[in-house]
């Protein structure tokens, strides 16, 4: 049996150092406690990091803002930094558990699937808009291949810009609302939370004294609404706005002094900025003023259309029946009824064509001597004057000019190619005179009956030593002196 | 790299330690950084201290046959000592270098 020399115990010991030694070393590796090795080679050792790239590439793509993710050939999460959590809203575990594309929107994961399909060879691009929990984020998503131990994986970026495209959003949607408020025609004003005016159109030149924003709505625009519109001024209108409640074309009064009274429909809403809570009001005002006038005109014009409609019947039934009455024969009457009422619709043809205003005595003249005369004829002669008739005097004095003229054809100075009537007129204090005097005609008679023509000269223009017609009946040609009361000319 | 920290203004026997790194992995940081704390803890004044980069200098680890890093290996006083690791355990440290742990 062989003995343990000293020299053999000293070996033991040293091997025994060196065994202990190598495995502390082993547990030193397998506990994680070194990060790298030395490897001896043939001339020279060399030192081999363990994990330390890998920790160091992780522990920058935790710092980066930007979301990452690493997916291997299976499109199986293998990485995911904080960054992509909270794009996502998930915790790592989840995302893991789930895998990305399982927890994306399935338009989103169909659209990054596309990308990862087609980043095989080379780094794809897109913008998305990605639903992440109850938020629609804007995301440009990168895809670009990434080389692992055994086969090929996807890196893959997120860079959240929904803030910048929400500012991009916003700066647009000022933009847009800044040339509604430039191209409106109409007034539209803006207030805040106070009534006071932040925005305006232009056309509110035409309505507001002076520039309207930074003064109050009320101050702007003095209103002056109805009793039963339910509105007690401007200022009213704002807070109920403001309240939330809508309003349209409320009928108002604005006065602007010397510059008249606007009528307006004025309609008031609240502002939502991003449909939150109310942040101003937006009132809109529709200037009526024109359109109420001529409302107003047409409400009159059909007032007077029916006066003078009831007016014109009972005229035309005295004249037929004074007209039958002093016709000899029916072919009579036939003859002198229709040129009466020819007579009437030509004096109330200018009067439609005045709008029931003024006619002037030069246009009745012309349109009762129309249908005997040539156009520009000189056998009747007018003076120059400008005497305005209104239509309860032009009326009648067609009527009478109408007798006169059929007389004159009949039995006087138009009856043969030498007579010429001369019209007159001359303004007194209290009356007008119109005079008609024919000459050249043939010798006139007094007649041997007065017909209705007569009379109806005689009392068409009243009575009294301002008004009413006299005609002479002279040898040299028929006279008639007609005055119309200076205060049925006004 | 190499660097040599030495005091010796107390009696006892000198501690000499060599600290084996690899560059800035975070083992070889955390190491440096626990070493000074021991020894500015524990060791008093009378040690000297060499710390080597393998990356810059991997043949220097024949020295001491060193095959993980970091490894601090205790030279003076004899047997040596080789303690691997980042050092983050204090006490482990003191009882390989046979220093007292504070009570």
């Amino acid at each position: 049996m062989a003995s343990i020399g000293p020299d053999n115990m000293a070996d033991i010991v040293e091997l025994r150092r060196r065994l202990e030694e190598a495995e502390a070393t082993l547990r030193a590796i397998r506990d994680g406690e070194v990060d790298a090795l030395v490897v001896k080679g043939g001339d020279s050792d060399r030192v081999f990091s363990l994990g330390d790239g890998d920790a160091s590439y992780r522990a920058f793509m935790e710092a980066m803002d930007l979301g990452a993710a690493a997916l291997d050939a299976d499109r199986s999460l293998l990485y995911a930094n904080a960054a992509l959590c909270d794009v996502f809203g998930l915790s790592a575990a989840t995302l893991l558990s789930r895998g990305l594309l399982d927890a994306l929107d399935p338009g989103s994961a169909a659209q990054i699937g596309s990308l990862i399909d087609k980043a095989s060879s080379c780094r794809q691009s897109a913008q998305l808009t990605v639903l992440c929990g109850d938020d629609r984020r804007h995301l440009i998503v990168s895809v670009s291949p990434l080389p692992l131990a055994f086969s090929q994986g996807y890196a893959i970026t997120f860079t959240d810009i929904t803030e910048r495209v929400l500012a991009q959003a916003a700066e647009q949607s000022e933009r847009v609302g800044r040339a509604i408020m430039a191209s409106a025609n109409e007034p539209v004003i803006v207030c805040d939370a106070n009534g006071v005016v932040t925005h305006a159109t232009g056309a509110i030149a035409e309505l507001s004294a002076g520039p309207a924003v930074g003064r109050r709505f009320s101050e702007a625009f003095p209103l002056h609404f109805q009793i039963d519109s339910g509105i007690i001024d401007a200022e009213d209108m704002v807070t109920v706005a403001l309240g939330g409640q809508s309003m349209r074309g409320i009928e108002a009064r604005l006065d602007r002094g010397d510059s008249g009274t606007r009528a307006l429909f004025v309609s008031a809403a609240p502002l939502r900025l991003d449909g939150g809570s109310i942040s101003g009001c937006v009132m809109t005002m529709v200037d009526m003023t024109e359109r109420k006038a001529i409302e107003e005109r047409h409400h009159f014009l059909m007032g007077e259309l029916n006066h003078r409609v009831k007016n014109t019947l009972t005229m035309v039934s005295a004249i037929s029946s004074r007209t039958l009455a002093s016709s000899i024969s029916l072919s009579d009457f036939k003859e002198r009824f229709p040129r009466r009422i020819e007579a009437l619709a030509a004096t109330h043809d200018l009067l439609v064509k005045a709008e029931w205003g003024n006619l002037s005595l030069q246009e009745l003249i012309v349109a009762e001597t129309a249908p005997y005369l040539p156009a520009r004829s000189d056998r009747v002669t007018y003076p120059e004057l400008d005497i305005r008739l209104p239509s309860r005097v032009a009326i009648p004095l067609g009527l009478v000019i109408h007798e006169l003229v059929t007389n004159a054809v009949k039995h006087g100075a138009l009856s043969n190619a030498q007579g010429v009537i001369a019209i007159g007129a001359q303004r007194h204090p209290e009356f007008l005179e119109i005079s008609w005097i024919e000459s050249g005609g043939p010798t006139v008679s007094q007649p041997e009956r007065s017909g209705f023509g007569q009379t109806l000269i005689a009392r068409s223009l009243g009575n009294g030593p301002n008004a009413g017609a006299v005609v002479e009946f002279r040898p040299d040609g028929v006279i008639c002196r007609m005055r119309i009361a200076s205060g049925d000319l006004r | 790299m190499s660097s040599e920290d030495m005091n010796d203004d107390s009696g006892g026997e000198p501690l000499k330690l060599t600290l084996y790194v690899a560059g800035q992995t975070p083992k070889s940081v955390n190491a440096i950084r626990n070493l000074e704390r021991i020894s500015a803890e524990h060791m008093g004044n009378r040690y000297k201290i060499e710390v080597v980069d393998l990356k810059a200098n991997p043949q220097l680890a024949r020295e001491h046959n060193i095959v993980a890093i970091p490894t601090l290996v205790r030279s003076l006083p004899v047997p040596i000592q080789k303690i691997i690791g980042d050092l983050s355990d204090t006490e482990k440290v003191l009882v390989h270098l046979q220093l007292t742990p504070p009570q």
